[in-house]
């Protein structure tokens, strides 16, 4: 068996435009491997080409070139649905419906019989807070409880795989670590979650690893620490006369002084003991030692922009 | 099978609440039960004849409208909202969600067909002092013309607009309604050339007959005498079946292929 849950092999998607319209390469020769019990972040900008894999993956669309495979199986092969599970970019859900009988709907497109039917929708209402508004009508549901019901109707087939398109995208802050908390608790349970996203600070907390997709090309693959390996001190002191500044130029890093106020932005930890034994031997005063990682949003914007310049 | 039967619940679930089909039966329903004050504008076998034709007529009309209106957005709906999205992301094959659609609609045309034809019934029995018989045959017939044209617009609908969807249905239902009578007359007319007989004779075969199913309309079909009425019914209905069935096979086809 595959230890793969997700594989792409130079998948292309291209949409043929209209007339009037340039065919566009949503996405180029993507290759991806997402591997079991890994949480995966899909990144990318608006437009990146994130929806379009995921609906590859799901079958919704065909490959316009390369191929696709989910569980070690072609993509889309409803058979194969029985052990995955999808939550849409905004989704929607039949909104006469209440969130009872949504769950009984889904429940029944897996040919789950009664008696475990109604066990299982009732779990699933319990597990994502919706017990008390089960039998109101969809329509009468917040963003954040459609949400919820979403995330309920991925759980209902208790499946290996969950491929979620900006689970958090519109949600209030509460909503936003509601979520959160639930594809912690999903990791711990061992499953493979594929997480697409455009916030960035969302999956940093959550994902193994991420790739990160720009005009439907693949430009940043790797280990959440590995991506954001290099951040720096930042050491600020007062007092400090002028002359001890050259010292501490000579150490590297950004050096800046004014009216006696010093900041340092040192990119290596070793050195800033150093730094501080100058700033004392001056005779200044440190006032705050502060180290600051590289955000997943600093790296993003890096190589988007990188890209651009390209 | 469990699929398509949950698929098709549900949508008929969301026809019964659609207020504009629900209008048109309500109209309907009114105007079958006030139609027997119009006896009194003809005497004897002719009231008998004006109100089952005015109430067939009604029955018709309403089972058409519904069927194109129900039918034009239903696989659109799903794409357009993304409703679509998470049923197939299940382990539903493509097949199973245009047969659930069928069905649906089936279901709901089946469910306004009872509701129409109990008042119907209903009021002709006050007007008449009888049952008239021809009813129940009557709108079985109707019932599945509505059902064809339910397929005939489903079929559009996997790969036109729902505004393109009710001229061309519209148009084939017209067609349908018409071209067999009119095939007749051009061929009983010696002046005509095969030139133009025989694409008439070809659309005639091609496009879905609907004047089969009027012959239960007294008025419509004034001179029609049935022999065997039994085994009309049957080879009628036969037809519908076939029709839907190519009809579904092709839907499918065409929807497998779809991107969304
Ligand atoms: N059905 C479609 N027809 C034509 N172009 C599309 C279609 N869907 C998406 N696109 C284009 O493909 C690109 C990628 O879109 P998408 O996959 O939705 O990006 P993301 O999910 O990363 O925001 C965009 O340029 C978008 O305009
Ligand atoms: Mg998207």
């Amino acid at each position: 068996m595959s230890d793969l849950a997700i594989k792409t092999v130079n998948l292309t998607k291209r949409y043929s435009g209209l007339w009037s319209k340039q065919p566009v390469d949503a996405v180029k020769n993507l290759n991806l491997e997402v591997h079991r019990g890994e949480i995966f972040g899909f990144l990318g900008p608006n437009g990146a080409g994130k929806t379009t894999t995921i609906k590859v993956l799901l079958g919704i669309i065909y490959p316009t070139e390369g191929e696709a495979y989910v569980l070690g199986k072609p993509a889309g092969d409803p058979k194969n649905h029985y052990r995955i599970s999808y939550l849409p970019e905004n989704p929607y859900f039949y909104d006469f419906m209440t969130g009872r009988e949504i769950l009984t709907f889904y429940a029944k497109l897996f040919g789950i019989p009664e008696p475990q039917r109604s066990k299982r929708v009732n779990e699933l209402l319990d597990r994502v807070g919706l017990s008390r508004a089960a039998d109101q009508p969809l329509r009468t549901y917040s963003k954040g409880m459609q949400q919820r019901i979403g995330l309920a109707q991925c759980l209902i087939n208790d499946p290996e795989l969950l491929i979620l398109d900006e689970p958090t995208a519109g949600l209030d802050p509460i909503a936003h670590i509601d979520i959160r908390d639930m594809i912690l608790d999903l990791r711990d349970q061992g499953k493979t979650l594929f997480i697409s996203s455009h916030q960035l600070s969302d999956v940093e907390r959550v994902c193994d690893r991420v790739a990160i997709l720009n005009k439907g090309v693949m430009v940043q693959l790797g280990r959440i620490e590995e991506l954001l390996a290099g951040g720096h001190v930042e050491v600020i002191a007062d007092k400090v006369p002028d002359n001890a500044v050259e010292p501490i130029r000579q150490l590297g890093g950004k050096v800046s002084l004014h009216d006696g106020r010093l900041i340092v932005e040192q990119p290596d930890n070793g050195s800033v003991d150093r730094v501080i034994d100058i700033v004392r031997a001056a005779g200044g005063h440190i006032i705050s030692v502060k180290p600051y990682r590289r955000s997943l949003e600093d790296l993003f914007v890096e190589t988007i922009q990188g890209g651009k310049n390209a | 099978m469990n699929a398509t039967f949950a698929i098709a619940g549900a949508t008929f679930g969301e026809a019964v609440r659609k207020r504009i089909l629900m209008v048109i039966l309500l109209v309907a329903l009114l105007i079958i039960l006030i139609s027997p004050a119009f006896e009194p504008f003809a005497a004897g076998r002719g009231a008998r004849t004006l109100i089952i034709s005015f109430g067939f007529g009604v029955i018709q009309l309403a089972g058409t409208f519904i069927a194109i209106i129900m039918c034009t957005g239903m696989i659109p709906t799903e794409i357009e909202r993304r409703t679509i999205y998470t049923i197939l992301s299940k382990p539903v094959q493509r097949y199973q969600f245009v047969l659930g659609k069928f069905f649906g609609a089936v279901g709901t045309l089946g469910f306004m067909y009872l509701m129409m034809g109990i008042v119907f019934m209903i009021a002709s029995r006050m007007a008449l002092g009888e049952l008239e018989p021809k009813i129940v045959r009557g709108l079985i017939m109707f019932f599945f013309q509505s059902s064809l044209l339910a397929a005939v617009v489903l079929f559009f609908s996997t790969f036109v607009s729902p505004l393109v969807n009710y001229f061309l249905s519209g148009g084939v239902f017209l067609l349908g309604n018409l071209l067999s009578s009119f095939l007749e007359t051009i061929q009983r007319n010696p002046e005509v050339t095969p030139i133009t007989r025989i694409p008439v004779q070809l659309l005639t075969v091609i496009l879905p007959n609907f004047a089969n199913f009027n012959v239960q309309n007294p008025i419509i079909n004034p001179e029609q005498v049935l022999t065997d009425e039994f085994a009309y019914l049957v080879q009628t209905l036969a037809y519908a079946v076939v029709y839907i069935a190519l009809l579904l096979v092709a839907s499918m086809l065409i929807f497998n292929q779809r991107e969304m």
